[in-house]
């Protein structure tokens, strides 16, 4: 069964040519011929987790000013727009990461907005200024002006004591980002954003020894200047139970446990991401049956990885029936969690999870962009063919394995409580 | 230090539409429209039903949705947990979804599970069984969630300025309260599938490597005839109890933001003028390099995003434009808001801008052609609303030709202040 399974996957491989420039700018390319457009993703090696703890939300804010133009390029859209592209960009605890997709023909155009960018932004005091009050914003319209929107920011500060990740990219507080200044965007500069720093992944209907070309041609001359290797303090291990209780203006309590687990690259990753799909996936998984149709417990129960490079995450995340007491609740969900820890999850909901995992990996790499972010994603880790092993990783979790990484992460001793509740004025 | 570029800059090539065309239906024996849209490149296949099941159709609010969220609830012959075992067990992925006026089931699934899911499917849509116990539980879900909903501003002005346009006591400007989640039973939702779950009234899209494979899979299953097939159904006629212009504010005691709505009527896709003023929106708030993002959020730093959108149902048009600002911003965020309107219905465009947003939009519909996925989309909101077949060839000839004077007009008729709701929503 499982090795029809594999076989439909090894049809189904992501191509692609590598190049390294002089400078130490890495370049990727995936040929898909059945798109008439292209997309340049360039991910930068900086993200939250690189951040002064005093001036945490940078990586991010930068983020915002890598749109505010050159010497060259006054408005950064402006060039994109005309190609008939769109570009947007992300900031994570780990990395930042831009892309550009446009008709394939104007290819050139993204490469050359791209080094544009790297070599020389405009980082004027007035434009720091003005992206500090849009991230301000949106620090209050995505975070603060949603219910349960600071679950995050509770969290991390909560789960983290030493490690960055104690801080959500966004940034600790608003007060952190309304401190930064050009000054410190120049030093952030040119500390990240050079080209050994880098990594652009090209997807599209391009042929590859064109863009390393047009590559050479636009990065090529872009001084390399070494970035110092990152050296983050470790997350000492978690040796007793944390708890938190806030109380906001929402509807019904809301429930978060966080146990720590291990790095995107380790064996862990795949093991529990496998037993949380068996556990909250889809609406016929454990959590959903138990804990919300059986029990009654929870109008939703879902637990997830944050996935994150470093050692991270897997949380549980549900909002309560009104009525249900929290404890109760809390007991009910590591009941759940002791079962995987003591009995192999059964042979049928691990076939389940892996035919799952086969549709989404198909359905997300339908788009040549997100092609392009994953080939980026796991260069950045040491190798981009590294993107064609993860399904035979996945494929080869037992459910002995479930079971003992279960055991090892789901001890009281290695969680961190919130209980979120309704204010009672 | 880095180095000053010195090459020239890259010329670029006007981006084109592309094939903007769509392939005319096929049908099966029992007259159901299938249209097979290819070109996929992984063996995938996103088969969609649409059924005229929205909101317009409810004689008891809340039943569009609450029907079609059912739908996965349990069967005729199967219980729901054994339903949802048997459909995720094929990896396959349901997504309904009930808007104003129609009603989808998506499913998404490897190739060669398509007969195992729509033999499923097929129970799914046409052999509900709306259980008791499950529509309770779904119905505490769904309370709890509009609970949280009064406490988001962009959720409060959005419903402000529907029952503004549209009417309080009609579906599409009727604000959902918590009573009409009590009144609602499985038995309402019983004769609302009934009536409007039928293949009649339903067409479906198939996308993906060789969509063709679907038919005879389709055949099988979905091959009701006579009586039990049922009629298209049409949108009933509404009368629209449109409120006069004006202010209206809302409390959402303690937000943070206030959400700022500018609307007004609109026109439909019927009408002349309907793809001038798709145009008109975008150059006002379209897309990153309109007037109001420029102005509002660049040069101001009031927003994280503001937006203009123009669209209609099939038989009222709207105009709004929406952003969440600090509350201390929300009257100059509608100063700026009027200032760049009045611009613009004294202004001509200029030639540059032109260019920009003829090649923003030529992009934008090129990528809603790009894969069968896009492509099935795109195809939806033509058919939904009757646009027809060449909605897009023609939105794209539009683009080309229309001129600054056309667009100023555009911006006098339909813009005006005299006709404009403002709502905000926000801590006083």
């Amino acid at each position: 069964m499982f090795i029809l399974v594999s076989l439909g996957y090894f049809r189904f491989m992501i191509g692609f040519e590598r190049h390294r420039l002089a400078n130490g700018l890495r370049v990727i390319v995936h040929r898909d011929a059945a798109t008439p457009m292209v997309t340049t993703n360039i991910l930068y090696d900086a993200g939250a987790r690189d951040e002064d703890p005093e001036a945490t939300g940078f990586a991010h804010l930068f983020e915002h000013l890598m749109f505010e133009g050159t010497s060259n390029v006054p408005l950064f859209d402006v060039p994109v727009m005309m190609a008939g592209g769109e570009n947007n960009a992300f900031t994570n605890n780990d990395l930042t990461n831009y892309y550009i997709t446009l008709p394939a023909g104007n290819l050139e155009t993204a490469l050359w907005l791209e080094a544009d960018r790297m070599r020389g932004l405009d980082l004027a005091e007035e434009r720091v200024n003005n992206q500090k009050s849009v991230v301000t914003e949106e620090f209050r319209q995505r975070y603060l002006n949603q219910p349960y929107g600071d679950i995050q920011l509770l969290l991390r500060p909560l789960a983290y004591r030493v490690h960055p990740y104690r801080w959500s990219a966004i940034g600790m507080d608003i007060s952190h980002i309304e401190k930064a200044d050009a000054v410190s965007a120049r030093r952030f500069y040119d500390r990240f954003y050079t080209p050994s720093n880098a990594i652009i992944s090209v997807a599209g209907n391009v042929d590859p020894d064109e863009v390393f070309m047009l590559s050479e041609k636009w990065f090529g001359d872009i001084i390399c200047e070494k970035v110092s290797k990152r050296n983050l303090p470790a997350e000492p291990e978690q040796d007793s139970r944390r708890e938190m209780t806030v109380e906001r203006q929402v509807p019904a309590p809301h429930l978060i446990m966080a146990f720590h687990m291990g790095a995107r690259e380790s064996r862990d990753f795949y093991i529990l991401d496998l037993l949380t799909d068996i556990l909250a996936g889809c609406d016929s998984a454990r959590f959903p049956s138990i804990l919300v149709r059986k029990k009654e417990l929870f109008t939703d129960a879902d637990i997830y990885l944050t996935g994150e490079a470093d050692p991270g995450l897997v949380i549980f995340s549900g909002r309560l029936r009104n009525g249900t007491d929290i404890r109760k609740a809390e007991a009910a969900v590591m009941d759940q969690l002791q079962e995987v820890s003591a009995e192999h999850v059964t042979p049928a909901e691990l076939e389940k999870a892996r035919n799952r995992y086969e549709s989404h990996r198909l359905m997300s790499y339908m788009s040549a962009s997100n092609k392009a972010f994953g080939l980026a994603y796991h260069e950045l880790s040491g190798d981009a063919g590294a993107i064609n092993r993860e399904n035979e990783l996945y494929m080869s979790v037992t459910m002995e394995e479930i079971t003992s990484a279960s055991a090892k992460t789901f001890r009281p001793e290695n969680c961190s409580v919130i209980y979120y509740l309704p204010s009672k004025r | 230090m880095k180095i000053k570029q010195q090459k020239a800059v890259p010329s670029i090539i006007t981006p084109s539409a592309g094939d903007t065309s769509f392939p005319g239906p096929v049908r099966l024996g029992s007259g159901v429209p299938v249209y097979l849209l290819g070109k996929g490149t992984v063996d995938l296949l996103r088969v969609e039903f649409v059924f005229q099941a929205g909101q317009a159709f409810e004689e008891q609010h809340l039943a569009a949705s609450t029907t079609s969220a059912m739908l996965t609830e349990g069967t005729l012959r199967l219980d729901a947990v054994t339903l949802n075992d048997l459909i995720d067990s094929t990896g396959a992925a349901l997504t309904h979804s009930a808007d104003k006026e129609t009603a989808g089931l998506v499913t998404v699934t490897l190739a060669r599970k398509l007969d195992e899911v729509m033999a499923l499917t097929q129970e799914v849509l046409f052999a509900p069984s709306f259980p008791e116990n499950e529509f309770r539980m779904l119905t505490d879900k769904r309370l709890q969630a509009f609970q949280t909903s009064r406490q988001k501003t962009s959720v409060r002005a959005r419903e402000a300025f529907y029952e503004a346009l549209c009417g309080a006591s009609n579906p599409y400007g009727r604000i959902t309260r918590e009573e009409d989640y009590q009144t609602l039973s499985t038995g309402d939702l019983r004769n609302f599938h009934k009536k409007n779950y039928v293949t009649g009234n339903m067409y479906v899209t198939v996308a993906g490597r060789n969509p063709e494979q679907a038919l005879p899979v389709l055949e099988k299953h979905f091959a009701f005839t006579g009586k039990e097939a049922g009629k298209k159904r049409m949108p009933p006629s509404v009368t629209f109890d449109t409120a006069g212009p004006g202010r209206i504010f809302l409390e959402v005691p303690d937000s943070v933001q206030s959400t700022v709505r500018v609307g007004w009527k609109g026109i439909t896709r019927d009408h002349p003028d309907y793809l001038a003023l798709q145009v008109a929106t975008m150059i006002l708030g379209g897309y990153f390099g309109s007037r109001l993002m420029r102005r509002i959020r660049e040069e101001k730093g009031y927003t994280y995003g503001i937006q203009a959108v123009s669209g209609a149902f099939s038989s009222i048009g709207y105009i709004t434009i929406m952003t969440d600002v600090a509350n201390a911003y929300r009257e100059e965020t509608l100063g700026e808001i009027w200032n760049e309107i009045v611009k613009l219905q004294h202004e001509e465009v200029s030639d540059e801008e032109m260019t920009l947003v003829r090649n923003h939009i030529m992009g934008e519909v090129a990528r809603a052609f790009d894969g069968p996925f896009a492509v099935a989309d795109t195809l939806r909101g033509v058919v939904d609303y009757n646009a027809g077949y060449d909605y897009f060839t023609r939105y794209a000839e539009t683009v080309k030709t229309i001129e600054p004077r056309r667009l100023k007009e555009v911006f006098n008729t339909y813009f005006s202040a005299r006709d404009a709701y403002e709502i905000i929503a926000g801590s006083r």
